[in-house]
């Protein structure tokens, strides 16, 4: 099995992306729990036949601050939903690059972005990674996260990526419209917006 | 300095016009005054409600109303969210590398997927998550 365990950080810290041959993703905690919670969730409503989750840490070379997995490990605690996500994501650590970047950021970014967020951000900007994968993109934290990026073009929403993996077969296209759907009425997903994906993805 | 008019010429059902100036005779107010109040109330109802605000949303998405007019109703900060939101849509992201087999969920999580369902319970409690 090739994971992110085979990748290594090279001298300078930045990603040596030469074994594994993937794009290299940064993700905040949100991405990694959403994308775990229709795996678990055993309601009739939730999609099924795919792992979203799987799909995406085998497809490109994921890439989290340290502090990603503790904000994980914290949501691991109860018996809902939520925490059970949790426990699914800690089981597939091992396919995840940790990297500790606490002392790089004596503080969160500030403008309403939490740890993991800056974290994931500094990431992003300062090692070789290709793009930053975020769930932010209904409230102002989204400008946000565009504001703090050098680059706003390695930014990429959660809905975007789940269409670009129906695109070389990794997801069908009847599970990623059913789960846009699932996330819609569950997470108040900007419905227009995943709309237009859909129209320009999955159509 | 006080702001530029603009003059605005509009033809109104006799009764609706009646009715005003009946009002003002009471409020002593100018029927023009009237009518301005009227207009600026209006707005405010609109700005603040979910569901013109998600028309206004739609309209921008579909391209049958420019960035300004989406600012000044939906105020800049949601505005500019949309427009970055809009514009990532054409952009492509890294191909992804699919290995020829996928780990088994074995493999992968070191055992079986753990899954929830919410007892009866706590159904109800859930059933918002």
């Amino acid at each position: 099995m090739e994971t992110g365990r085979e990748v290594q950080v090279g001298e300078r810290g930045n990603v040596d992306r030469r074994m594994a041959g993937k794009a290299v993703a940064v993700v905040d905690t949100n991405v990694l729990l959403n994308l775990a919670i229709p795996v678990v969730d055993n309601r009739s409503k939730a999609p099924t036949g795919e792992d979203p989750f799987k799909t995406l840490l085998v497809s490109y070379d994921i890439h989290v601050p340290d502090s990603v997995l503790g904000e994980v490990t914290d949501a691991s605690g109860g018996d809902d939903l939520l925490s059970q996500a949790a426990k699914l994501v800690l089981r597939a650590a091992d396919s995840l690059t940790t990297h500790d970047v606490r002392d790089e950021i004596q503080e969160p970014l500030d403008y309403g972005l939490d740890r993991g967020e800056s974290e994931a951000i500094w990431l992003t900007n300062n090692r070789n990674v290709d793009f930053l994968i975020t769930d932010e993109f209904g409230s102002t934290k989204y400008l946000l996260l565009n504001l703090a990026l050098e680059d706003r073009n390695k930014l990429f929403t959660t809905p975007h990526i789940l269409c670009t993996l129906t695109a070389d077969g990794a997801l069908h296209p009847e599970y990623v419209e059913e789960a846009l759907t699932y996330y819609f009425e569950t997470k108040s997903w900007d419905g227009k917006y995943v709309g237009l994906l859909r129209e320009r993805y999955l159509r | 300095m006080p702001e530029e008019k603009k003059r605005v010429d509009f033809n109104a059902d006799v009764s609706v016009i009646e009715s005003a100036d009946s009002i003002t005779e009471v409020t002593n107010d100018t029927r023009t005054d009237f009518i301005i109040d009227a207009i600026k109330n209006e707005i405010r109802k609109l700005r603040n409600d979910e569901d013109f605000r998600q028309e206004v949303v739609d309209a921008y998405y579909d391209g049958r109303i420019d960035h300004s007019i989406a600012e000044d109703i939906l105020g800049v900060e949601e505005a500019t969210r949309m427009k970055l939101l809009k514009e990532s849509i054409d952009r492509v992201p890294p191909e992804p590398q699919l290995e020829d087999s996928v780990p088994t969920d074995e493999e992968f999580y070191d055992g079986k997927v753990p899954t929830w369902k919410p007892d009866e319970r706590s159904k109800s409690a859930s059933e918002g998550t």
